[in-house]
């Protein structure tokens, strides 16, 4: 099943335009509600990889767990917009940094322009992931065996997370 | 079409040799736990049954490694760990750092009144992430150790809640903390579009099957990962963060931080270097690159380092950007360890002596300042001698060996980096170095001028030291100043944990 590239380029264009308007818009709930786009926008470019089960949690946790969550630490925090205005930064800097983003971006197209594109196909094409039961079998059975290691280690990731977590946010001011 | 066979038998159980191999994992994260538990234990005080669990577990861990060290290289999961003596020396170094810190921290928690268990979790939490970052050979393995590792670190760094400083420092090393992990992540992300691969030996498999396959894609990829690690080890152009996080942290998490974060991102680092075929493999023209551009880092690093760490009146700051000038020698290591016979082992005893040393004098730090960290500036030391004479005798120590005065484990590294970077036919690069160095003589001596001929300003009472401190500081005097004398057999074991790369 061949899907036209066009897609990827307005998923892509969707992703890059949204993620701007996270950092540049100064509204916290406007800037969560780009963030879910982006979500979105990264969810579609998974489908037309294929990836159809990533795409579908992508939707389920990021767009919809983690953002509810955004939603309410922006609410519980009640954070207004004068917290978010951090002044202007120097003329020279924003020259200097837009100059540096711009090579940047150049050298990166180029590099990929330069590469053969004749990537031989991997293990996991489309047909042998039918073949075998699906997406969602092929990425639990890899899950558990060949990258069992990553696979544990971010549960320990998480409980790092978790104590650093309750570090932070159980101590009284003051108080031993 | 046929059916993918995804589940191999053989990835799914552990043999006894690996089981054995992975000890030191298991009994740090077993400790980690049961620590975890017993801060949450109703009806017990959770201060003693943590403190004394976690020294337990890092003295553990120190053994159960140093004892594997000796081992045959065992690879498990796939390729994705490896356990050889190169991964043990290190595990030991982070142990010990760890072990270290804790019992330093007991005394400056009390008195920041900041006594929480989890402070003694999160260094463990954070030494174990060193040791699976010192032992994947996966990129996306390196990738979440680095996490752990770091995000424990983050938040030790903002445990001063209630300072600004130590918050803005949290703050600004957990944004930028972020960015280069994410860069990190790109460039595997390309290196896998490049090579198929995450993992690093196949990476180098790549690299010598097919010279040809090393594309623009390959060598952006590289490049990306490579800057995750400069950020973490501070290089210039990427060393903005250190001087504020390294001042607003609490003095013995930088101490932990100097030492074994920056020797897990070197010891990383070093692997991921020789695997992308450094020295080896490599196109000539891509070597070519990768040599000028960190050789410019390292003249940079060094030079930045060193003259700005001249005008620089907090301790603890100054010794940030002293920090910054030793990532650039170890660089300079690092460009000669293809070139010389000892290889990278150079590069791995100074790591051992830098850590040594430095975990030093940040105890002393630790123990000298006043409440929140304050009572860090050079003439607050102005007659410490006549105050606590033993702990100007350990700082003086410290400060020679970092500036690398004979007889000292500062001495004995300097030169054997030195020495591997002539045999490198890397002489411009030594003369710098060895400018440079002499330039950081001025502002360590400058220390010791305070600390021994000037008149004590006030009257502050002498620093009341506790015993696991002074257990502390006594172990690593005398480890400088041992490994200074007779260096003889760090030097076997590290080229014997290089050889195992």
């Amino acid at each position: 099943m061949d899907i036209s590239p066009v897609f990827f380029y307005v998923f892509a264009a969707l992703a890059i335009g949204f993620s701007l308007s996270v950092i540049l818009k100064k509204n916290p709930v406007g800037n969560a509600f780009s963030l879910v786009m982006v979500f979105f926008a990264f969810a579609g470019i998974y489908a037309i990889l294929g990836a159809h089960l990533i795409a579908a949690l992508q939707v389920l946790v990021y767009a919809g767990a983690i953002m509810v969550l955004f939603i309410f630490v922006i609410m519980l925090l009640n954070a207004d917009e004068p917290s978010f205005d951090m002044g202007r930064s120097h003329i020279g800097i924003k020259i200097g940094a837009g100059t540096l983003c711009a090579i940047l971006f150049c050298t990166f197209v180029w590099a990929i322009k330069e590469s053969p594109i004749n990537i031989p196909a991997g293990r996991f094409t489309p047909e042998a992931i039918q073949a075998s039961g699906g997406n969602t079998q092929v990425v639990s059975e890899l899950m558990f065996s060949e990258y069992i290691l990553p696979f544990e280690l971010t549960s320990v990731l998480l409980l790092a997370a978790i104590v650093g977590a309750v570090a932070i946010a159980k101590r009284k001011l003051g108080k031993n | 079409m046929e059916a993918l066979t995804i589940i191999r038998p053989e990835s799914l159980s552990l043999s006894s040799e690996q089981v054995r191999a992975l000890m030191p994992y298991f009994l740090v994260f077993g400790g980690i736990m049961l620590a975890t538990l017993l801060a949450v234990v109703k009806g017990i005080k959770p201060k003693w049954p943590v403190f004394l669990l976690a020294v337990a577990t890092a003295v553990v861990g120190v053994v159960a490694s140093a004892n594997l060290i000796p081992d045959a290289t065992i690879g498990m999961f796939n390729g994705m760990m490896v356990s050889d003596s190169y991964s043990h020396f290190f595990n030991v170094i982070f142990m010990a750092s760890a072990g270290i810190t804790i019992l330093a921290s007991l005394r400056y928690l009390d008195r920041e009144q900041l006594q929480h268990p989890e402070y003694y979790v999160l260094v463990l939490l954070s030494a174990l992430g060193m040791m699976l970052m010192t032992s994947a050979l996966d990129l996306i393995v390196i990738f979440i150790a680095l996490e752990i590792m770091s995000l424990a670190v983050y938040v030790l760094v903002g445990f001063r809640r209630t300072d600004k400083k130590s918050n803005e420092a949290a703050m600004k090393y957990f944004i930028l903390g972020s960015a280069a992990s994410a860069i990190l992540l790109y460039g595997a992300a390309l290196l896998y579009g490049a090579t198929q691969s995450t993992n690093i030996h196949e990476i180098l498999k790549f690299t010598q099957a097919q010279p040809a396959g090393m594309t623009p894609l390959f060598t952006l990829g590289v490049w990306l990962v490579m800057i995750g690690f400069l950020f973490k080890v501070a290089s210039v152009p990427f060393h903005m963060w250190m001087p504020d996080v390294y001042e607003g942290a609490p003095a013995p998490v930088t101490g932990f931080m100097t030492t074994g974060l920056k020797a897990a991102a070197f010891a990383s680092f070093m692997r991921f270097f020789i695997s992308m075929g450094y020295g080896t493999t490599l196109s000539a023209t891509l070597q070519a690159h990768i040599h000028d551009i960190l050789w410019v880092s390292a003249v940079l690093t060094m030079i930045v380092g060193n003259v700005i760490a001249l005008t620089q009146t907090n301790l603890k700051r100054m010794l940030a950007y002293s920090s910054i000038a030793h990532s650039g020698y170890l660089l300079v290591g690092l460009l000669a360890g293809s070139g010389t016979p000892g290889g990278y082992s150079a590069v791995v005893f100074y790591l051992v002596a830098y850590a040594i040393m430095n975990l030093g004098a940040f105890i002393i730090l630790t123990v000298i300042s006043n409440r929140e960290d304050t009572g860090l500036n050079l003439h607050d030391v102005s007659g410490l001698a006549s105050r606590s004479p033993w702990l100007s005798f350990a700082m003086a120590v410290f400060l020679f060996s970092m500036a690398g005065i004979p007889p000292t484990a500062g001495f004995a590294a300097k030169y054997m980096l030195f020495y591997s970077a002539i045999q490198a036919h890397e002489t411009p690069l030594v003369i710098i170095s060895v400018l440079c160095s002499s330039i950081s003589v001025y502002y360590y001596l400058r220390v010791l001028v305070y600390m021994y001929m000037r008149e004590p300003v006030g009257s502050a009472p002498a620093s009341r030291v506790s015993m696991w401190s002074a257990l502390a500081v006594a172990l690593m005097v005398a480890m400088t100043l041992q490994f200074g004398v007779v260096p003889a057999r760090l030097v076997e074991v590290t080229k014997r944990a290089v050889a195992s790369l």
